[in-house]
Formats: C-alpha cells, sequence, structure tokens
C-alpha cells in the first residue's frame, strides 16, 4: 500500500468516530501540555538564574586563592590568559585613612596592579585606570563616606538629629591626602590624585566604598611600617590574584591548568555547573511527574483503539481475505494511534506556549499587587521558557506514549480470525 | 488449477474435558481446471464453506494438500497466504461483506489500494469494470444505499479489479431474489467466458449450481463429481 494510501486510510477511520477520536486527543493535549508548562519553568529558573550569574561576574574570571608559591611568569605564559591582576590588603594593624579639606574618610582599601588590570575589559564610571604612584580609583559611592568631624562624631554616638551626608562634589581629578598611621605614628602621608571612579554594582543593595591604590604603594608602605614599628612583618599584607581568560571557552581550559599546579581556583563557570547539574536533575524530575500524565492520557488512547479494532473486526477480516498483509494492518492501527499522539503533541505546544507567555507576564503583576514592590516587574524574571529542546523532548515522549498504546490493539487486530471476523 | 489431495478436517467443539470432534471433511480430493466453472452443492452443514475456506488459505486443514497454480497452501505463512490471496484469488460472499464506510467506487478500489497500484491506472481499471458490471451510476453511492443485486455487483467488482485467474464463491446468490440470481449468474457465465476466469461456486441450491461445467455434491464432509445424470 503507498504511504499516500496509508495516511488517506487512517483519516477516513479518524473522521468515522470524531467525537471519540477527537476527545482522545484533547487527553493527550492535555498530559503533554501539562509536561511541557510544569518543565518549562525549570528551564526559566535556570535562564534567568544564568542571567543574574553572569550579568555582574565577570565570566571570564578565575580567582586563585593560594599565595605563597605563585609563578606569575607561568600563569601569565598560559594561553588565552590576558592579564593576572594581584589585588592585595594590609593585614597588619594600623590605619588608611583618606582626607578632603574638612571631610576624612577611612575606607577598604585594595592595591591592585593596574598595569594587569588594563589588560581585562575593566570598567569603569568616569576616569581611567591610575598610570602614576599617587593617583587612584574610588568605588562608586565613596563619596558617602567622605565625613565632616562633627558627621563622624554624630555617626560613632548613634545621633540621629545631624546629619551625615557625604560629599557632593565632583570626585573626579580631586586630590586627597593619604596617611597611614600605626599606634599615632605616622608610617606614610601622600598627596593622592583621583583619576577614576567604578561603576555601580549592578546589585542594588551592593556598595562599593573602597580605595584602590597602586600595587607598588604597597612596598613602601611596608619598608615605612617596619622603620616605624622596628618589626619584621611576616604577614603585612593578603594578596588575591584573578586571571581573566581571553573569552569564555578558555576558561575552562585554564582552570585545568591552574588545578594541575596546584592552585586552589574558582570560576563561576563552576557555579554555573553546578547550578546546570541542580536544574538538569530538577528538570528531569519535572519531566518525570509530566510524563505520568501522558501516561494516564495513554490508557484513554489503549481505550480509544481498542474500541477501534473491536468495532471494525468484521472489516478487518475482510481486509485480511483480500489479501492484506497482516503487517499492514497493524501499521495502519499503530499509524491511527500516532496520529492521536502527534495531533495531540501540536495542539499541547501550541497551548503551553501560550499558557508560558501569559505564565511570564502575570506572575510579576501578581507578585507586584501581592508585595507592593515594583522591583519584579523592572527586573524582567522569566519564570517559564520553552526551548526546542523542550519540545522536542516532550513530542517524543507522548507521540511514543501514544504509538505503545496502540501497539496491542494494533497486535490484536492483526490476530483476528477471518472466518470469524466474516461470520458477524 | 486446484488440485486437493486427502483434505480432511476436524473441529473440536465444547468444552476441554468433554471435547466433541466433528468430522468435516473427509478426505477429499479435487480438480479443477483452468476456465471452469465448477460448483459444489450439498445441504446447509455439509462442509461446503469449511472446504473453500480451506481452499481460500483462510483454514489449514488438519491433513491433506492444497494446490493452487503449483503452490502448496499448507506450507506457506500467514503473510505469504495474503500476499497469495491479493495476487491469485478473488472473493463473493453471501452477505456482500462490502466496507460500509466506502462508496462503490472506494471499495472496488480497495484490493489495488493494498497492491500499490499507482492511482492513474487505477482509475483507469475502475471506470471500465464500473460500465461492465453496469454500476457506474451508483459510484459514489454507499452500500446502504444500493440493492442486493447492485451490492453484490460491487462486490463481483472487488473480486476482479486485481484480474485473479481465480474467483471463490461462497453462496454468491444466497441473499438475492430468483431474478437478482438469475441476473449475477448469468453474469458470472458471462465473466468466465470473456476473461477465461476460474470460478468456483458453492452452493445449497441445484438450479445454481448447475450453471457450472462441472458439479460436485458435498454430504456429510464427503465430496463426490456429480454424473450428468444425477442431477
Ligand atoms: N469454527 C468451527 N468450529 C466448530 N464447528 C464448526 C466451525 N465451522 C463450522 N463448523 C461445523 O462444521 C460443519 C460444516 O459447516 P460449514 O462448512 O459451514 O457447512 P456449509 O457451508 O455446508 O453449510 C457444521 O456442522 C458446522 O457446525
Ligand atoms: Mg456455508
Amino acid at each position: 500500500m503507498r504511504f499516500k494510501d496509508q495516511i488517506d486510510f487512517v483519516r477516513q477511520h479518524v473522521k468515522r468516530n470524531r467525537l471519540r477520536v477527537f476527545m482522545t486527543i484533547l487527553a493527550t493535549a492535555m498530559g503533554c501540555a501539562f509536561l511541557i508548562v510544569l518543565a518549562s519553568i525549570a528551564f526559566g529558573l535556570q535562564t534567568s538564574m544564568k542571567k543574574e550569574l553572569l550579568s555582574d561576574n565577570a565570566i571570564t574570571e578565575i580567582e586563585i586563592y593560594s599565595e605563597d608559591k605563585l609563578d606569575k611568569q607561568k600563569i601569565k605564559a598560559i594561553p588565552n590568559v590576558n592579564a593576572l591582576v594581584e589585588r592585595a590588603e594590609i593585614m597588619a594593624e594600623g590605619t588608611a585613612k583618606f582626607t578632603l579639606d574638612e571631610r576624612s574618610s577611612t575606607p577598604y582599601t585594595q592595591f591592585v596592579d593596574f598595569e594587569q588590570l588594563a589588560k581585562t575589559n575593566e570598567k569603569l564610571a568616569q576616569g581611567t585606570l591610575p598610570k602614576h604612584d599617587n593617583e587612584i580609583v574610588v568605588g562608586y559611592q565613596f563619596a558617602q563616606t567622605l565625613l565632616t568631624k562633627a558627621q563622624q562624631q554624630a555617626l560613632d554616638n548613634d545621633d540621629e538629629q545631624t546629619k551625615k551626608e557625604g560629599y557632593s562634589g565632583k570626585l573626579l581629578g580631586k586630590k586627597l591626602t593619604f596617611t597611614y598611621t600605626v599606634d599615632k605614628k605616622n608610617v606614610l602621608t601622600k598627596e593622592m590624585t583621583i583619576v577614576g571612579i567604578t561603576k555601580k554594582p549592578s546589585r542594588e543593595w551592593d556598595i562599593d566604598e573602597r580605595v584602590m591604590m597602586p600595587l607598588s604603594m604597597l612596598a613602601t608602605l611596608k619598608t615605612n611600617y617596619e622603620h616605624v614599628t622596628d618589626n619584621k612583618q611576616q604577614d603585612f599584607s593578603y594578596a588575591t590574584f584573578r586571571v581573566y581568560a581571553s573569552d569564555l571557552e578558555a576558561v575552562k581550559e585554564i582552570l585545568a591548568t591552574l588545578k594541575a599546579m596546584d592552585l586552589s581556583v574558582y570560576s563561576v563557570t563552576e557555579q554555573l555547573e553546578e547550578i546546570n547539574i541542580l536544574f538538569t536533575a530538577l528538570k528531569a524530575g519535572l519531566i518525570f511527574i509530566g510524563t505520568i500524565a501522558i501516561l494516564i492520557a495513554s490508557i484513554g488512547i489503549f481505550n480509544t483503539m481498542t474500541m477501534a479494532v473491536t468495532e471494525r473486526t468484521r472489516e478487518i477480516g475482510v481486509m485480511k481475505a483480500i489479501g492484506t498483509n497482516p503487517k499492514l494492518i497493524q501499521k495502519l492501527f499503530v499509524m491511527e494511534s500516532a496520529y492521536i499522539g502527534i495531533l495531540g503533541t501540536i495542539i499541547a505546544i501550541v497551548v503551553s506556549y501560550v499558557i508560558s507567555i501569559a505564565v511570564n507576564w502575570l506572575i510579576p503583576i501578581a507578585l507586584e499587587m501581592a508585595t507592593g514592590d515594583k522591583a519584579y516587574r523592572e527586573v524582567d524574571l522569566i519564570f517559564s521558557a520553552i526551548p526546542f529542546e523542550l519540545v522536542l523532548i516532550a513530542s517524543a515522549i507522548s507521540i511514543s506514549v501514544a504509538i505503545i498504546s496502540g501497539w496491542r490493539p494494533a497486535r490484536k487486530a492483526t490476530n483476528i480470525d477471518v472466518i470469524d471476523a466474516l461470520r458477524q | 488449477m486446484i488440485t486437493l489431495q486427502h483434505v480432511s478436517h476436524t473441529f473440536r467443539i465444547g468444552k476441554k474435558d468433554n471435547e466433541q470432534l466433528i468430522d468435516v471433511l473427509k478426505d477429499v480430493s479435487l480438480q479443477i481446471d483452468a476456465a471452469e466453472i465448477v460448483s459444489i452443492v450439498g445441504k446447509s452443514g455439509s462442509g461446503k464453506s469449511t472446504l473453500l475456506n480451506t481452499i481460500a488459505g483462510f483454514l489449514k486443514p488438519v491433513s491433506g494438500s492444497i494446490h493452487i497454480q503449483n503452490t502448496d497452501l499448507t506450507t506457506l505463512n500467514e503473510r505469504s497466504l495474503a500476499a497469495f490471496r491479493l495476487q491469485h484469488l478473488g472473493f463473493i460472499f453471501q452477505n456482500f461483506q462490502l466496507m460500509p464506510s466506502l462508496t462503490t467506487y472506494e471499495n472496488i478500489e480497495l484490493p489495488l489500494k493494498i497492491a500499490g497500484v499507482e492511482p492513474r491506472k487505477r482509475q483507469q481499471l475502475i471506470q471500465q469494470l464500473l460500465k461492465r458490471l453496469d454500476i457506474a451510476h451508483v459510484k459514489d453511492h454507499y452500500p446502504n444505499e444500493l440493492s442486493g443485486g447492485q451490492q453484490q455487483r460491487v462486490s463481483i467488482g472487488r473480486a476482479l479489479v486485481g484480474n485473479p485467474p481465480i474467483i471463490l464463491a461462497d453462496e454468491p446468490t444466497g441473499s438475492l431474489d430468483s431474478e437478482t440470481e438469475r441476473e449475477i449468474l448469468t453474469l458470472i457465465q458471462q465473466l468466465n467466458a470473456e476473461l477465461g476466469i476460474t470460478f468456483v461456486i458453492i452452493t445449497h441450491d441445484d438450479e445454481v449450481a448447475r450453471i457450472a461445467n462441472r458439479i460436485y455434491t458435498m454430504h456429510d464432509g464427503d465430496l463426490k463429481e456429480a454424473t450428468n445424470d444425477a442431477l
């Protein structure tokens, strides 16, 4: 039998029992849509989470924890390493203070290898990275920490009356006086110029108040410190290193190389991998639950097909009598249940997309109404996503389940005895 | 063309522990040549249909051999039997056995579709037959819209369309009035003369049997060729 004739044959039979077949298709569609929508939540949340992770962490950044045995040249020589940036902070006792006119601040102070940092795509809100020893970059919210004596006092005393506003003028190009003291003894005093201001942290609750000084300043400070305290300093400072890969694809290999060098490293991509594993498990779980819905629908398909075979016993007998291959009869019935599965799946896909769009649109509105927080709508969260991959998985499951449920009734059809059937 | 040698068949009826054996065919041998009309006549329950079912391959006899055009049917599996029937045999049934959801045209088309004949060729063959069988005017009618005689013509069309050398007919006029019966029998004789098709006709009616070139009689599973003066 030609394939087109087979399709016609199936269509003709489906038409004869329109209502029954339609209800079966509906049940299949509901099961399949349930699976897709359920799993789409895992896909959607994963997408949101990835976006969140990648938006404020440089994906090409690799952090190295171990300081001592670091062979900087060897690391820089690894292929696709753009830069190795050292950031240090002073561990020894002491106070770093920055003064601007009558205001002063004692912020968190970092010593940064700006020469290397310049090779990464680090972006500033204003200005440039320092090129000289007397230049610094300050955090986006550093100005808030520049307070007058009175304001400082009020802050320390938890005084509600006095306003504790920071510096509101323009900071870029301003000269600050940097003083470092230990036990009231002066270690270093130096005029520093602000040449850059960092970007606003992407997270609402993050505050960047630090001051970034050139790394070369650290050595001077240490020498002076040892002189003033008359004491050798073993753990004067603590350094962290970050490797910057040329692109995301290179990160994995660089990570492996660094690990082979016995370094403890961290990259957000590893976290991504963990999240991926977690979400793969979640997806599998949800798809499994969805499959149960499809299995329930498959009982309907089994029923419909069994009835179809029983009803058509005489006709199947005639078909066999005039010389139809039993295999063809089986195929025609399997095709009929596949037809139910395919149509149900198509309907399910369309419906699922509609539901998914509605969910992404309605949930933020619902959350806003419940909490009164506008943020939900602004963040553009994805709650449900239906990638092509999910469509493929769901179709494969529901169509195979449909075919499997039609299999036994189809076999029953081929086993019909011609003489018995013709006697009906 | 058709040769049966020592074909016997026994039905087992009743419960397993209280089985009854019925010998429906008792050592039946028979020989039918090409382009013959042969009828098998006998009382109801004498085993005629069972005999035809073995010739058609619907039933494997307990013993004996059935050769049709040098093929031993008893050695074929279901699939080969189906293919053999499609090629070599046409069927006419007492109650027509048409597909109720198919029109006259589509019912006749069915064996061609099963055989995978291409649509244009199908149309040609069917148009020809519709005219020959005088049912062209009802080609879009469904079986329940046709008279008994018309239905049997459609069923003959379905049997003929694949151009088989042999047509097996089990009580082909059993459901028809005597006038229509006459028409159908005449048609069978004409088709035999025109196309050289071998007909095996089963009937309980001596009148019907008389259109045959040769007549066998069936009596309680015993088959005998009738001599002319016996009828
Ligand atoms: N499938 C069957 N099982 C048991 N007995 C059967 C079966 N088919 C036919 N018979 C019996 O075999 C005998 C012959 O039947 P059949 O060949 O139909 O006779 P006919 O066609 O001559 O009327 C009858 O007694 C009938 O009851
Ligand atoms: Mg009979």
